[in-house]
């Protein structure tokens, strides 16, 4: 009895789903992993296999290795970004506020925007001469003013901080989820033992939070390093090559017809995302409390 | 009983997804057969793939009328494929590759060979009825066979678009040197114009300046010029007025003669700064010239050659806008009509007409050119005063060059560094495309 209940659908069930998601999935990705070891291109009949060549081409191409600094800087930057705020966000949103309902809509509403009408809003906004720099001008800070995505030194943060702008209130949702879910009691518990918000924080809000912080860990880490339709709507990876990231790598070498090597480049990027974000979500899993 | 229902369902649900699998492949199937028996056969309606870049939209072969006329006089029917055009090249390259051609395709002829494999991938169309009444085998040939069809040979040409008006209010005659450019430069930026806008957010367009003057210089001075690069017995930093010509351009910027934010700036902008009156020059080609006459003919443009070097000759592009037939085309003879019916002498002067070509068929007249056409037909066509530019030449993909020319007005590169990292890719992409010497 307790067995049965215990699996209330039969194995075979999963069969369509695994097939679909095989077929359209694992056997590409398999092939993809092959022809990573090929010289698979647009003017070749024959496709042959090249070793590791691909991958050695990738090591010591210098704009391959400034996109994978770029995708690094972009990955932490958002990382970091996204979550403090919306954590900060969250809380301040869970507090008993009149507006409470409004401001969260006003800070959820950018994530549900596409990314074309972002750059379309942000491209005018980022020039020179542009609303940004003009609002420094004003309030006596100009030289605070940039060429913010015509600078090669600082057009990936620039790109990195539009992203941050746009889904910090996605990640928002999620944390203000997670803080409604911890019970009001050990606040008060809290409290009467005279701690202060900042502690209450650090010792209770921080570790009921951690299966949220996780998601959104994993969420955002995982879309910051395959990034691509930010850099792409935003610059195109220009100035020249100056914020290339691996997503938009990968176009240019399909564009240039070197397909062997673009598949290789994309191989890479799915190793690397597996190697920086299985360990850390098992380590993430370890700190999580119970309830 | 409750699990043998259950049983009963899956196996149904998965049966229906194997027929719908299934059914996609028998689909392709009969779609090949009334496809082959089509060739034959009339009265049956046959519809051909036609695939074009979404920038091209308003090409005179896809106008809608004249898709129209066709399907009534033959009935096949013409099916557009519009192609969004950033990446029209990524998309034709994975639709050949993967066997899912289109019937024909509209894409340059030069492009087509560097991008497109037009060898393994395009059906040879020297035989066909068309040909042998073509003014210009050339603007439609590569490796010796006619490989595309327009009914234009006008191949559009690249210099320095003015606002004569303006050159006549300040009194300016047009440069003939790089020194006499920039005087002009210093007059306009005085008279309170930008005087050249610079729109290099979009890449390539920072390549029409050195893709003319290298050109114009290798013409004068070094004709195996190309031959040696692309067989590698010279290397693009052997040549040291390369260097030069990639400065000029820089000192035009330097200098302040353009808008500020060049990179910033794209080339959509263009034809609103001319109509604004908000610039006097451009480094571009003549269609720059069309689309602002189109918006208002009383101004008045003209086009001259590139000021890199005393008596600079105007740059030609290589003819753009030719169709293709690619050679696993599903309804091949329905094609080729398509092209015939164009070719025909009603249709042809039609289009020719009504698009003011200047015409590639021996039957065909041209009509009547604009007067900026006419002008450059008189100064430098009829003179012989034109020289294919740069990309004419080009084997393999620039956009990196182009991508490096950026740099050089970001401050990152010299025009060294930029021949320099040039060098190397284009080496790389030799030696990736199999080409002797590499």
């Amino acid at each position: 009895m307790l067995k049965r209940s215990k699996s209330m659908y039969a194995y075979y069930l999963v069969w369509p789903a695994l097939l679909i998601y095989s077929v359209f999935f694992v056997v590409p990705a398999i092939i993809g992993f092959y022809y990573s070891f090929t010289d698979w291109r647009l003017d070749r009949d024959t496709i042959t296999y090249i070793g590791w060549d691909n991958f050695k081409r990738i090591f010591s191409d210098e704009t391959l290795l400034l996109a994978m600094k770029n995708t690094l800087i972009f990955a932490i930057v958002t990382v970091i970004g996204k979550n403090v705020l919306a954590i900060a966000l969250a809380v301040a949103l869970n507090m008993r506020l009149k507006t409470r309902n409004f401001l969260r809509a006003i800070f959820y509403s950018p994530s549900i925007l596409s990314v074309l009408v972002i750059s379309i809003v942000f491209t005018p906004m980022l020039r020179t001469e542009g609303m940004i720099n003009r609002m420094f001008e004003t309030i006596g800070l100009g030289s605070f003013s940039q060429a913010w995505l015509t600078d090669p030194s600082i057009v990936i943060w620039t790109v990195a901080a539009v992203s941050i702008w746009q889904h910090t209130g996605f990640q928002m949702a999620i944390y203000l989820a997670g803080l409604q879910s911890i019970s009001k009691e050990y606040y008060e518990a809290a409290t009467i033992d005279g701690a202060g918000l900042w502690k209450s924080f650090i010792h209770i809000t921080l570790p009921l939070l951690l299966p949220a912080i996780n998601i959104n860990l994993m969420l955002t880490l995982i879309g910051g390093l395959k990034v691509f339709s930010e850099v792409f709507v935003l610059t195109g990876g220009g100035p020249g090559n100056a914020s290339q990231v691996v997503g938009t790598i990968i176009l240019r070498a399909f564009g240039e017809g070197s397909w062997g090597l673009g598949t290789a480049i994309n191989t890479l990027l799915f190793i690397i995302v597996t190697i920086i974000s299985i360990p850390l979500l098992i380590f993430m899993r370890r700190k999580e409390v119970a309830e | 009983m409750k699990t043998k229902t259950k049983k009963m369902t899956v196996s149904i649900v998965t049966a229906l997804l194997a027929v719908s699998l299934a059914a996609c492949g028998a689909n392709n199937l009969s779609n090949n057969e009334s496809g082959n028996t089509g060739n034959g056969g009339k009265g049956e309606k046959v519809t051909i793939e036609l695939a074009i870049s979404k920038s091209s939209q308003d090409s005179a072969f896809v106008a809608q009328s004249l898709l129209d006329e066709f399907e009534a006089a033959t009935n096949i029917k013409v099916n557009l494929q519009l192609l969004p055009a950033e990446q029209t090249t990524t998309v034709l390259q994975t639709k050949l590759a993967v066997d899912e051609t289109p019937d024909i395709v509209q894409y340059n002829l030069a492009s087509a060979t560097t991008d497109l494999n037009l060898e393994r991938n395009f059906e040879i169309l020297d035989n066909e009825p068309w040909v042998s009444r073509i003014l210009n085998k050339d603007v439609l040939s590569a490796y010796g066979h006619v490989y595309s069809f327009h009914v234009s040979q006008d191949t559009g040409m690249q210099g320095v678009v003015y606002n004569k008006d303006m050159f006549k209010e300040l009194g300016l005659e047009i440069p003939k040197t790089f020194e006499e450019f920039l005087a002009v430069c210093e007059a306009i930026k005085a008279s309170g114009v930008t005087p050249v806008f610079m729109p290099f957010k979009d890449a390539w367009a920072a390549n029409i300046w050195p893709a003319a003057a290298f050109a114009d210089y290798a013409a004068k001075n070094d004709p195996t010029l190309f031959d040696d690069l692309n067989g590698n017995k010279r290397k693009w930093t052997d040549v040291p007025e390369f260097e030069k010509f990639l400065d000029q351009q820089y000192q035009v910027y330097k200098k302040g003669y353009t808008n500020a934010d060049i990179l910033s700036d794209s080339y959509d902008m263009a034809v609103g700064k001319f109509l604004n009156k908000e610039v006097a020059m451009m480094f571009m080609g003549d269609w720059l010239i069309e689309s602002v006459s189109k918006q208002d003919p009383s101004l008045s443009l003209g086009l001259f050659a590139i000021p890199s070097d005393q008596d600079a000759k105007l740059g030609a592009s290589p003819l753009g806008g030719q169709l293709f037939i690619p050679k696993k085309a599903k309804h091949m003879a329905e094609a080729k009509k398509f092209l015939e019916y164009i070719a025909s002498k009603e249709v042809a002067q039609k289009i020719v007409d009504q698009q003011a070509y200047v015409s590639n068929l021996n039957d065909v007249t041209t009509p009547e050119l604009p007067a900026y056409k006419q002008e450059i037909v008189d100064n430098y066509i009829t003179p012989k005063l034109t020289t294919l530019t740069t990309d004419a030449f080009m084997l393999v993909d620039r956009s990196e060059l182009y991508r490096s020319l950026q740099d050089e007005f970001t401050g990152a590169k010299t025009p060294k560094q930029v021949l320099e990292a040039w060098n190397t890719k284009f080496a790389e992409l030799m030696k990736d495309k199999g080409v002797e010497g590499f």
